[in-house]
């Protein structure tokens, strides 16, 4: 396959999700998960979705893999419609999870692999050859024959990657496959993601942490309310911002009133607050940095600020900067 | 190949995951025991006969339990672990996947009934002479047979609904007066007999007694009788099953229900 052959094909995806509720008086409820969005992923390509939780991506990840169906639109993988040729589209895909739950606890992480193996087909010759190479590739072979209810988070997880792989897939759907994992086993995840790419494997992958998406993805879709916001690399995303500059100031007993009045000045787009061990660090996304500095660092008066520094935009601050402009 | 496989495949893991759940020893070692004991003790006083139709009823309960609660269970801790969604994602079509596992919990209870003869023997004494083995086996496997085609019908109400369990536990006790196991289904109230009839342990029940019992007075079918139409409703059960699973199927794809726990 060229590597500028379109693997994933969306076009016009539409999922809406029915439910009621009552039993005499029966009340339907209907949310839009997806809302009309249309990308290709090429061959070979590591193609990002971005997006906070509810936005739609394992909707649509779970549509592209065949497990739910779209309320209208075309999804194609391979060239094989996922509705009309489920069982073709699954031979070849494999769907990675993130969490804890996927597996099957009372079992070894061999006997989980053997019995995927099985339901996706694997020859019998190769069958054994290939679970010792997963389980080789994931750094489990020495608990292969253990009960997965033993294992810690970071080897379930590992087993999850392990079993995405059985079937040697060309196309892997990896939706948040680091969440909850310390950065030692999320940073041995992205090495192996990136092992697959070099591999020639296309894949698709959702999660919240922006510097693995920065790191890993060709290109990036923001998704938000079901609906495609931006989609480009994460240099291209990055660049939406390329006329503005981040304030970050770093200090204690920040209030919320103190980050209200620095949202309401002229020339901010955005204010985001968090925690870096004990110290409070304020982002804030400004057009003009040295107009903004002085008045930003006013507004914290009453409190006790350690550091102010002008950054360059981060991919994070393109995709705050997305969702809250389409909010 | 690929279909035998799936089912192959499921049979063998049911069979490490039964192993591995100590939770199978309350329906498949302990209950077994506890009717096997009521129906001794309804029954003492009673010679030959008595026992053994007691004792056969009393495994038959003892089966149909187990592929209530296994079929249940087999697809509801599917839902719960998060791992229904993940063979779904597979190639394997479901309806195999849940042939195998339960062909493996019609054979547990194979289980159920030795350990309900061998304690009915060993702890009670009891007379237990089949009369005619060959047909015994057949009808007890022609039965088995029955069980998990019935076994996979509610399996289809369990990939559609986490609240089938109410289907099963609504059913068992019916189901054990239903189809005769302890005593005959011509003592209960005429409307119930459609029921009875319809469903394949009356008849497994009745073939079992014709072969196993001296001189008893069944259905009129007769034992080859009996064992036609239970042939005749399994293979109606798997082709109600495959419709339902491929509606069933469908409708989760659908709705997104899969996931709900």
């Amino acid at each position: 396959m060229q590597s500028s052959e379109t693997v994933i094909d969306v076009k016009d995806l539409v999922r809406v999700y029915r439910s009621s509720t009552g039993f005499i008086k029966r009340v339907k409820k209907e949310t839009l998960a997806v809302d009309n969005i249309s990308f290709s992923v090429k061959c070979g390509e590591l193609f990002g979705m971005l997006g906070p939780n509810g936005a739609g991506k394992t909707t649509t990840i779970k549509m592209m893999t065949t497990l739910l169906t779209p309320t209208s639109g075309h999804i194609t993988v391979l060239g094989h419609d996922v509705v009309t040729d489920p069982m073709e589209v699954r031979k070849h895909i494999g769907l990675v999870l993130g969490g804890e739950k996927g597996l099957y606890y009372r079992v070894t992480a061999r006997q989980n692999l053997r019995y995927f193996a099985d339901l996706y087909g694997v020859p019998m010759n190769i069958r054994e050859e290939r679970i010792n190479e997963l389980l080789r590739k994931v750094d489990l072979s020495d608990r292969a024959d253990e009960r997965v209810e033993d294992f810690s988070r970071g080897m379930k997880q590992r087993l999850h990657l392990a079993k995405g792989l059985i079937n040697d897939p060309e196309v892997i759907f990896l939706d948040e496959p680091t969440i909850g994992l310390d950065p030692q086993a999320a940073r041995d995840a992205r090495s192996m993601i990136k092992t697959l790419i070099e591999e020639g494997k296309t894949m698709l992958l959702t999660t919240h942490y922006m510097f693995e998406a920065d790191e890993l993805c060709d290109r990036i879709a923001v998704v938000n309310k079901g609906k495609v916001v931006a989609l480009d690399s994460p240099k291209g995303l990055k660049s939406l911002l390329k006329d503005m500059s981040i304030i970050e100031v770093e200090g204690f007993g920040i209030t919320a009133a103190e980050i209200d009045s620095i949202k309401k000045l002229d020339g901010v787009k955005t204010v985001t607050a968090s925690m870096n061990e004990d110290k409070q660090v304020l982002r804030v996304q400004v057009c003009d940095s040295s107009e903004l500095l002085t008045p930003v660092a006013n507004r914290l008066g009453n409190s006790k600020v350690i550091g102010v520094r002008v950054k360059e935009p981060t991919l994070e601050d393109a995709y705050l900067w997305l969702v809250e402009s389409d909010a | 190949m690929p279909r035998i496989r799936a089912v192959t495949s499921s049979f063998r893991h049911q069979f490490l995951q039964f192993v591995a759940e100590p939770q199978w020893l309350i329906p498949n070692v302990i209950l077994p025991f506890m009717i096997t004991m009521v129906a001794l003790i309804m029954f003492s006083g009673q010679q030959g006969n008595f026992v053994l139709y007691a004792v056969l009823g009393g495994g038959m309960m003892s089966m149909w339990g187990n592929t209530l609660y296994s079929s249940g269970w087999s697809i509801g801790s599917d839902r719960f672990n998060g791992t229904l969604e993940q063979i779904l994602v597979t190639p394997s079509k479901l309806v195999w996947i849940i042939a195998g596992r339960s062909v493996w919990n019609a054979l547990v209870g194979i289980l159920n009934g030795v350990l309900i003869f061998v304690i009915a023997v060993s702890v009670y004494d009891a007379d237990l002479t089949i009369r005619d083995p060959m047909l015994f086996f057949i009808a007890f496997f022609v039965t088995l047979l029955s069980l998990s085609m019935l076994g996979m019908l509610f399996c289809s109400a369990f990939v559609l609904t986490r609240q089938a369990s109410v289907l099963t536990n609504g059913l068992e006790y019916p189901i054990y007066v239903g189809t005769g196991t302890m005593f005959p289904i011509a003592i209960l109230p005429w409307w119930t007999n459609p029921l009875s009839l319809s469903l394949g342990p009356t008849w497994g029940i009745d073939a079992i007694r014709y072969a196993a019992l001296d001189n008893y007075d069944g259905f009129s079918t007769g034992y080859w009788g009996d064992v036609g139409i239970m042939l005749a409703l399994s293979f109606f059960y798997l082709a109600v099953a495959f419709v339902l699973f491929g509606v069933v199927e469908k409708k989760v794809r659908v709705d997104g229900s899969f996931v709900r726990y």
